[in-house]
């Protein structure tokens, strides 16, 4: 190893003029590819008309499909489905910016991710005349903030963002967001919050008394300051593993979606779910059709397939998802229909605020807060 | 050392460019795969607010400044200062065990020491992480353990003692190897010497085992210390809220809940530049002790 090369003077003629080559050529080098003027993630949004029309590829979560959908729905329209999992939504556009953009015809974004798809120019608009079964939907279903009157998309799943808690260790039953942070000495490391910007400030905006959607700096401020006070006494902030912590005995209280706690209290009679006071988030996850889609035929067999009360049913009961599907809801077994976590009352969905798209300047003010209590 | 190859006027061209056609194949494959996205990145780091679909125009060192954020700053200190206690450990640990197999051992059971010690390397990093998540969570095979022998239970997941735990059990067979490397080629007759002069065991280590380790020790601490740096499964996995660490910002800022590509970009250029110093130091102060044995 030649040392001679970090001396600070060139001790010849030879040494200066490799570093001046080595030097050039990096510099050249960029300048050329900037010269070419290359894109980051060069998404092709035109339609690609290759592909084979028997195939039909999901983008989509990882309990929204299973074998058994796809053998049903094979055995009905003859097309082979292959699926592929994310687990969050600004994965899944990273994916589709990334060169995924022409792979699938269907994806399932959630409700407040459909605005910020439409402005990357990723969507295509969904022809009704192509889509049957839309009057099945629930009323609060058929437009959403981010879609009005289904232009874009279907909703295939919703719930709300909750409390899930061990009845056992918290015997008095949790109520009140502010539960959290009155017994945050006892429930110091037994807790956690989602890995969500939205939803956990949500929730502290929500036990303020304002609206998830809340695009007011000072009152974001003051959301943060109270998680600020709460986060030495979080374990972590995940969206998944808190489910073996809490039926372990590891955790007390975890924060979490309807969907997950569906299969969680079946299995674990000891654990409870609730939408704590004065009020939570309902998310809903929609089948959209991507501009690029390489066959959008399956695609609205897919849609209208899964649009059907019988199917909806069977996939709500087998999938453990809360469907929208109005007409869906009277083929469900009975103790499914009484269920609140699945089903909730009606005083419960009063209290829940679906979310929205924000301004660019909150967006810029939530992550900055998100960054400063993540460090 | 080889002098450089001097243009002897008796060598044919054909002779003068083997060489360099040698390097070729493993020259492409450094520049395809390494140099060029490395430039890239630099280039990213360059253009404001970069966006997937925007066309690149290196034009500011706007993300460059974003890094000097009292939350970023924090964060990068946090994992620099991860690492060298990370570094530190596996060094106290590490180089007894590589003075034991390398001197004192029996020399039959030297290779299968090592391998021992090294076999860990051989499953996933991940699922070592896995396992030490349940070794330490609170109802846990350690916590077991202590309260079956009626002694307090240690409260120490998702914070930064579990992390370190992590990444010293991650790291400790690479610093293990590189000492045991050096060590073997210690000069046992000065240290019969020195014994023979009258130097105590305490001097004899310092004086004379220590300064011929000295290449060994300073490229396993530079090895740890980058690969610590680096580490993003041990504080993902054993860490909470208040264990970020440059790894998992980098992370979420290119798929994370806030994407920030440019400010990513930037980031990875600084711990980059920094993983570069580390190697310069190494090829200055690694290499001339063993030149001058």
């Amino acid at each position: 190893m030649d040392s001679e090369l970090f001396s600070p003077k060139p001790r010849s003629r030879r040494q200066l003029l490799k570093m001046a080559a080595s030097g050039a050529f990096g510099l050249g080098l960029s300048q050329i590819l900037s010269g070419c003027g290359w894109r980051l993630g060069n998404v092709r949004s035109g339609q690609s008309n290759t592909s084979s029309s028997n195939e039909l590829f999901l983008y989509t979560w990882a309990q929204y499909v299973d074998e058994e959908l796809l053998k049903n729905f094979r055995n009905v329209t003859g097309l082979r489905t292959i699926r592929e999992l994310f687990d969050s939504n600004e994965k899944m556009m990273a994916a589709l910016q990334a060169g995924k953009g022409q792979t699938f015809s269907v994806l399932y974004p959630s409700e407040y991710f459909i605005p910020k798809l439409l402005k990357a120019d990723l969507l295509a608009e969904l022809d009704h005349d192509r889509v049957q079964g839309l009057d099945n939907l629930m009323p609060q279903f058929r437009r959403s903030a981010g879609d009005l009157d289904n232009h874009y998309g279907v909703p295939f799943a919703w719930g709300t963002t909750g409390l899930i808690y061990n009845q056992e260790k918290i015997p008095e039953g949790i109520e009140n967001w502010d539960y959290l942070w009155k017994n945050k000495e006892k429930l110091t490391r037994k807790m956690t919050l989602l890995d969500d910007s939205r939803e956990v400030l949500g929730c502290a905006l929500k036990s303020l008394n304002y609206s998830i959607n809340e695009t007011n700096a000072d009152r974001i401020k003051k959301a943060y300051e109270k998680l600020t006070i709460l986060k030495p006494h979080i374990a972590s902030f995940t969206t998944d593993g808190w489910r073996t912590q809490l039926a372990a005995g590891d955790l007390w209280v975890a924060m979490g979606y309807s969907s997950d706690a569906i299969g969680l209290l079946k299995e674990n009679p000891k654990l409870r779910y609730i939408v704590p006071k004065p009020g939570g988030s309902r998310w809903s996850d929609w089948m959209v059709i991507p501009k690029a889609a390489p066959n959008p035929n399956a695609a609205y067999q897919w849609i209208n397939y899964l649009l059907k009360p019988d199917v909806a049913a069977s996939v709500a009961q087998r999938l453990a998802v809360t469907t929208p599907n109005a007409n869906a809801i009277p083929l469900l077994p009975q103790e499914l229909q009484r269920n609140t976590v699945s089903y909730p009352t009606a005083e419960v969905m009063a209290r829940c605020e679906s979310m929205t798209a924000l301004t660019d300047e909150a967006e810029k003010l939530y992550d900055k807060y998100w960054t400063q209590l993540m460090s | 050392m080889a002098s450089s190859p001097v243009s002897n006027s008796s060598q044919s061209w054909s002779q003068r460019l083997e060489p360099f056609l040698m390097l070729v194949p493993a020259g492409l494959w450094l520049f395809l795969l390494l140099i060029l996205p490395t430039l890239l990145i630099f280039q990213l780091s360059l253009v404001p607010g970069i966006k997937p679909g925007d066309l690149v125009n290196p034009s500011s060192l706007e993300n460059y400044f974003k890094i000097f954020e009292p939350s970023v700053l924090l964060v990068i200190l946090r994992s620099i200062g991860l690492s060298i206690l990370t570094t530190l450990f596996c060094l106290i640990l590490g180089f007894p065990v590589a003075y034991w197999i390398a001197l004192l051992a029996p020399e039959r059971w030297q290779n299968l020491l090592l391998l021992g010690f090294v076999l860990p390397l051989w499953t996933s990093s991940l699922l070592r992480a896995y396992a030490w998540i349940s070794i330490l969570r609170p109802t846990g095979v350690l916590n077991t353990i202590l309260t079956t022998l009626h002694l307090p239970a240690l409260d120490v997941m998702n914070q930064l003692p579990a992390v370190l735990i992590g990444m010293t059990y991650s790291l400790l067979p690479y610093m293990v190897l590189i000492l045991y490397s050096s060590l073997e080629k210690l000069d046992r007759r000065l240290l019969e010497a020195a014994a023979d002069l009258g130097a105590p065991p305490k001097d004899v280590f310092m004086n004379v085992t220590v300064p011929q380790a000295l290449p060994g020790i300073a490229a396993g601490v530079l090895l740890v210390f980058i690969n610590a740096i680096g580490d993003f499964i041990n504080p993902e996995l054993l860490g909470g809220p208040s264990s970020m660490t440059a790894a998992r910002l980098l992370y979420s800022r290119f798929l994370g809940a806030s994407p920030d590509w440019g400010m990513g970009s930037a980031l990875s250029a600084l711990l980059i530049m920094l993983v570069t110093l580390a190697i310069v130091c190494l090829i200055k102060y690694g290499d001339k002790n063993a030149r001058s044995i």
